[in-house]
């Protein structure tokens, strides 16, 4: 069993004086799907090239398994990558392009035409092995990039932002067939977006990125439900956030005094959140209800989804505030009263406060 | 509507101007007399049949159609490794070396030519091939430099790092993905080197010798001494080779 496990350790990349990546540790363990989520600028893709051996790090070490590839040319790393506009050879055919690797890798013909056959099979594909890669559509060709990187059996898996040209619905069909086929054939991939979406269908574990660092790990329900700061609470699902200031912290709990509602909001609280400090409370609109005698609030405006109905509440205290219910439960009323479910209230230090 | 009428008189005119003169030769090509008239009063072949039962009028086609593929070898070898080369030079140097290589083109072709023939004259190489062929090639390689640099600055550098990423070596990579996305560029500047050379007068008339005549040279030569067809007929074969390569280059960008 080839330990595929990849370790960063202390990397960072400055551009002259421009820090594309701050030192940055982080581990993937074998087998596991990883994704970088991040905007742009945030270090994510840096931190994916120099992981491919396109971008040499400025400082720290690359290591798969305790090899040190640091210094690795990327012909030598066994890894599959996957570009974002797919880089296919404009002028080889499907199946020229799917056994690039693998004549490089001087492998007999034979084996090497099996193999084609076997992957193309599999990304169903069939039938398409002498077309040209102009005669393909996106998703076509986003197949035939996927096919490309893992016929070579890589030790790892790279992906940069693989969907992004492709429309809403191929994108999310795309997605679930990735997420079978890790199930399927487990192997350890970075995986590069800026679709929170993407990243939460996939991943088994998601790293948040921000200005060349990472703001916090873990799976996507821990970042949603727990996350660890304002930045990851507005990259990761609708948020509403509150503003005001601690007033206390017990343990796990804390209370924040929001200037305007009468009752101070109970909540989880983040990782190093001071007493007297600001921060904002985290309600997700969906924890949003009604609820008699609870804080009285006017609809501004409602917004069919579909299954759900998204609504803009102003609550007496001045906040305007999003919820999503299944439609039918605010039914345009004028008045109501709602409350929260406590349990998943988080309040989070407000990072656009502090240097991160 | 009557702004784009006028517009296209105006067009037609401009066409009619550029052209006409230019086709003007062909008609004359084919006539039936013993001299340059337009338009012909009678058609014949005659004069097709002088120009090739003439040794002398073949061998300068001969010659100039050798000088042209000579020129396109070196100037496609030499011009395609320069493009490669001042690629990968910094920023500064690339702006340098390019207008190195452009320098023949922006110089005087006259004050070329009697520098190039003061060579010639000092090494003995006037008459010679050879000579015309340095020369040709000075005239010929921007065009391959250009033409094979605009290739490799729109060339993806993905697909490199693909390849790389997939196994391989420089080599390879230069063999199986670089030279064919590249190779338009490198055609394109090769019939450019072609069509230089083989209508190429000056440097020509310096450097041509009794034995060693282009055939434009060879038509200049004639008009100045008998004013008959035949010289429309070089100059019609002159044409279509003209448009013939206009025709590959055409057909080589569009593959």
């Amino acid at each position: 069993m080839i330990m595929s496990t990849v370790k960063f350790s202390s990397v960072s990349k400055y551009f002259g004086s421009v820090c594309a990546l701050s030192q940055t540790d982080l581990e993937i363990r074998n087998g596991e799907f990883l994704t970088l989520l991040g905007p742009s600028g945030s270090g994510k893709t840096t931190l994916l090239n120099i992981c491919a051996g396109y971008t040499q790090p400025t400082s720290g070490k690359v290591l798969i398994g305790d090899k040190d590839i640091t210094d690795l040319p990327p012909r030598l790393r066994n890894m599959g990558m996957v570009f974002q506009s797919y880089a296919l050879f404009p002028h080889l055919t499907v199946k020229e392009n799917v056994s690039y690797g693998l004549q490089a890798r001087k492998i007999k013909p034979n084996e090497i035409s099996q193999r084609v056959i076997e992957i193309l099979r599999m990304m169903q594909l069939e039938g398409y092995e002498n077309r040209q890669i102009r005669e393909l559509s996106g998703g076509q060709q986003q197949r035939v990039a996927l096919a490309r990187a893992m016929v070579i059996k890589p030790e790892i898996l790279l992906m940069d932002e693989p969907l992004g040209a492709l429309d809403r619905q191929l994108r999310k069909e795309v997605q679930l067939e990735i997420r079978r086929l890790h199930l399927n054939h487990p192997r350890t991939t970075i995986y590069v977006t800026h679709d929170q979406e993407e990243a939460l269908v996939m991943s088994d574990r998601i790293v948040v990125m921000r200005q060349g660092k990472i703001i916090q790990s873990g799976t996507g329900s821990d970042l949603y439900e727990r996350p660890d700061n304002t930045f990851v609470a507005r990259f990761l699902g609708e948020s509403n956030l509150l503003e005001g200031v601690v007033s206390e912290v017990t343990g796990t709990v804390a209370l924040l005094d929001v200037p305007g509602l009468s009752k101070k909001i109970t909540g989880r609280a983040a990782k190093g959140l001071k007493v007297g400090a600001r921060a904002s409370a985290l309600l997700r609109p969906e924890t949003i209800q009604y609820q008699s005698g609870g804080i009285a609030a006017v609809v501004l405006e409602t917004v069919y989804l579909g299954e759900l109905i998204a609504t803009k509440l102003k609550l007496s205290s001045g906040h305007e505030v999003w919820t999503r219910r299944l439609a039918g439960e605010f039914n345009h009323r004028e008045g109501v009263e709602v409350g929260w479910d406590e349990t998943r209230v988080s309040i989070l230090p407000d990072v656009s406060h502090q240097q991160l | 509507m009557n702004g784009r009428f006028t517009l296209n008189i105006f067009v037609a005119l401009v066409a009619a101007f550029l052209v006409f003169p230019i086709l003007a030769i062909v008609p004359v090509a084919f006539s039936a007399q013993s001299f340059i008239r337009l338009p012909p009063e009678s058609w014949s072949l005659r004069w097709w049949g002088a120009f090739f039962q003439d040794a002398s009028w073949k061998l300068t086609l001969v010659t100039s159609l050798k000088i042209a593929t000579l020129t396109t070898c070196v100037s496609v070898l030499a011009g395609t490794a320069a493009a490669f080369g001042i690629s990968r030079c910094s920023p500064r140097s690339r702006t340098l070396l390019t207008g190195l290589f452009l320098g023949p083109v922006m110089v005087p072709t006259i004050v070329l030519a009697v520098a190039m023939y003061s060579m010639g004259r000092a090494t003995g190489m006037v008459g010679t091939i050879t000579a015309l062929v340095i020369a040709h090639t000075m005239l010929a390689l921007p065009f391959v430099i250009l033409n094979v640099a605009v290739s490799l600055d729109s060339l993806d550098q993905r697909f490199i790092l693909a390849a790389s990423g997939l196994g391989a070596g420089s080599v390879r990579i230069f063999r199986t993905v670089t030279f064919p996305l590249v190779s338009p560029g490198i055609v394109g500047g090769g019939i450019f080197a072609f069509v230089t050379s083989f209508d190429e007068v000056v440097l020509s008339i310096f450097l041509s010798g009794p034995n060693v005549k282009t055939l434009p040279v060879r038509i200049w030569e004639e008009i100045r001494l008998e004013y008959t067809p035949v010289v429309a007929v070089g100059a019609t074969l002159m044409l279509l080779l003209a448009l013939i390569a206009a025709t590959m280059n055409r057909i080589s960008k569009n593959k």
